[in-house]
């Protein structure tokens, strides 16, 4: 459903992404693991052009889109389709968590309010906050803002949703919150593309793992291969590191 | 001791000049408020040749005086419009012309660079994050700073711009320059008939605080309703 050929970004000297390719199915959940700076999360932010590509392809089950060349009009057709979690929510602080909901919905869409309510008020329930649909976000938890973030992607129906380090900015006791709300919706078989380091929600829910570096993709495979066999010497280094390696029953 | 018959009667001859001064700011702030706004767009996303003309503009109005700024218009702009109008044939006496036209744009200019300045910094206090985030969710630009942005740096903005009012008002006393019947002038030409001038400048004073009071409170409504959504201060 999303194809992405030879993803070049860079800002002034320093190359982020030299030469990606990216493929994703409809009902995938990718996870994209890597060191910080391997441009995991400015490859994420170039599918919806919130970084704007030097050079590269997509295909978005139409027809090839030269990214260089990318007029207004089809980037904004194409952030019809694809959703953003961001790290730091980004909620719209002068709005409730209706209001950031529905928003998107009412203004961008031009769907009728009471019917951008309606869906607003079930994506809300969805993720365990129908008693808050009047709270703003300085009312409300870190992992709350976090969830309205991702009812408000939801709630946009779209092709695929992005996640960029969804539970990074979030107390540990929050993290599971919303890890538990984003397993839920990759089993109604949403489409999504996460970048995370938390290791649980690659192994139980992701059906693929890339695992970046340098800005070129090392090693991609199943969740098992990676992470019991990756075939990459840096693949197993960033492992060592980041899982545990051994685990004791006493 | 002070006179207070004076002292009162003269309170009401300096309000009488009020209108004036409030016209002044009215249309200031009409002119000023869009104007300003686009010029500050124009700093923050740093467009060519424009950034600077706005750079070197407030740099300039700021620089200077007001009641040199005064003098100048009002000494050159008539001098420039009688040869404009003499070669066009025009047959306007540019000195029937009220004072108040030449109040209107220095104080124009004047504001416009003072809210260039206000703009641009209460945009800058919302973070990029909330353009992005109305970005992702399919909102175009003009419908982001509408909904999302400006009114997130209009709670910001407005202290400084309560500032700039009475900034504006108190400013048009400088207008007596021009012989611009307006609070100032009124009440000093009542003061010079019996050499009453503590008096006369006691009631000038007590004209402008209570204007600016009045604005300064309507702003501290507007303000407590604007911050509704941040909620108490942690």
């Amino acid at each position: 459903m999303l194809e992405i050929k030879n993803i070049h970004k860079a800002y002034g000297k320093n190359e982020v992404l030299k030469g990606v390719d990216l493929k994703i199915d409809k009902g995938d959940v990718v996870v994209i693991l890597g060191p910080s700076g391997s441009g995991k999360t400015t490859l994420l932010r170039c599918i919806n052009f919130l970084e704007k590509p030097d050079e590269g392809h997509a295909n978005f089950g139409e027809s090839d889109v030269n990214l260089k060349t990318i007029s207004k009009k089809q980037i904004h057709e194409i952030r019809q389709r694809v959703a953003f979690v961001f790290q730091n929510y980004n909620l719209f602080n002068n709005k409730t968590a209706l209001e950031n909901v529905t928003l998107g919905l009412i203004t961008g869409r031009k769907i009728h309010k009471a019917k951008a309510e309606e869906i607003g008020k079930k994506a809300l329930d969805n993720v365990g906050l129908s008693e808050k649909y009047d709270f703003y976000p300085s009312q409300l938890s870190g992992g709350q803002q976090q969830r309205v973030g991702i009812a408000r992607a939801v709630a946009l129906n779209p092709d695929i949703i992005l996640f960029d380090e969804p539970t990074s900015a979030l107390d540990p006791e929050l993290v599971g919150e919303v890890l538990t709300v984003m397993k839920n919706i990759a089993k109604e078989g949403t489409t999504m593309l996460v970048v995370t380091h938390e290791m649980s929600f690659a192994q139980d829910v992701a059906n693929r793992v890339i695992f970046m570096d340098g800005g070129v993709v090392v090693e991609e495979g199943e969740p098992n291969q990676i992470f019991t066999r990756p075939k990459e010497e840096r693949t197993k280094q960033f492992l060592k590191r980041i899982l545990p390696e051994f685990t004791y029953t006493i | 001791m002070l006179n207070y018959k004076f002292l009162v009667d003269t309170f009401f001859v300096a309000l009488s000049g009020a209108p004036t001064a409030i016209l002044i700011t009215v249309v200031s702030l009409l002119i000023a408020i869009p104007l300003g706004f686009l010029l500050a767009l124009v700093r923050i996303n740093e467009v060519k040749f424009f950034n600077r003309f706005a750079q070197v503009y407030v740099s300039f109005i700021r620089g200077t005086p007001m009641i040199v700024q005064i003098f100048i218009i009002y000494n050159s702009v008539p001098l420039i419009l009688a040869t404009i109008f003499t070669k066009l044939n025009i047959k306007i006496n540019i000195y029937d012309v009220n004072p108040i036209w030449y109040a209107f744009i220095v104080f124009s200019l004047n504001t416009i660079a003072i809210l260039t300045e206000v703009f641009r910094s209460a945009l800058g206090t919302v973070s990029k994050g909330q353009l992005e985030a109305a970005q992702s969710v399919g909102l175009t630009n003009v419908q982001a700073y509408t909904k999302i942005i400006i009114p997130q740096a209009l709670v910001v903005a407005l202290p400084n711009i309560c500032t700039a009012i009475t900034n504006l008002i108190k400013g048009t006393s400088l207008c007596y320059a021009m012989s611009l019947k307006e609070i100032t002038l009124r009440a000093k030409v009542a003061a010079n008939v019996g050499y009453n001038y503590v008096e006369a400048y006691i009631d000038i004073f007590l004209v402008y605080l209570i204007i600016c009071i009045i604005v300064e409170y309507g702003f501290k409504l507007y303000e407590n309703r604007l911050r509704a959504y941040k909620g108490v201060s942690a």
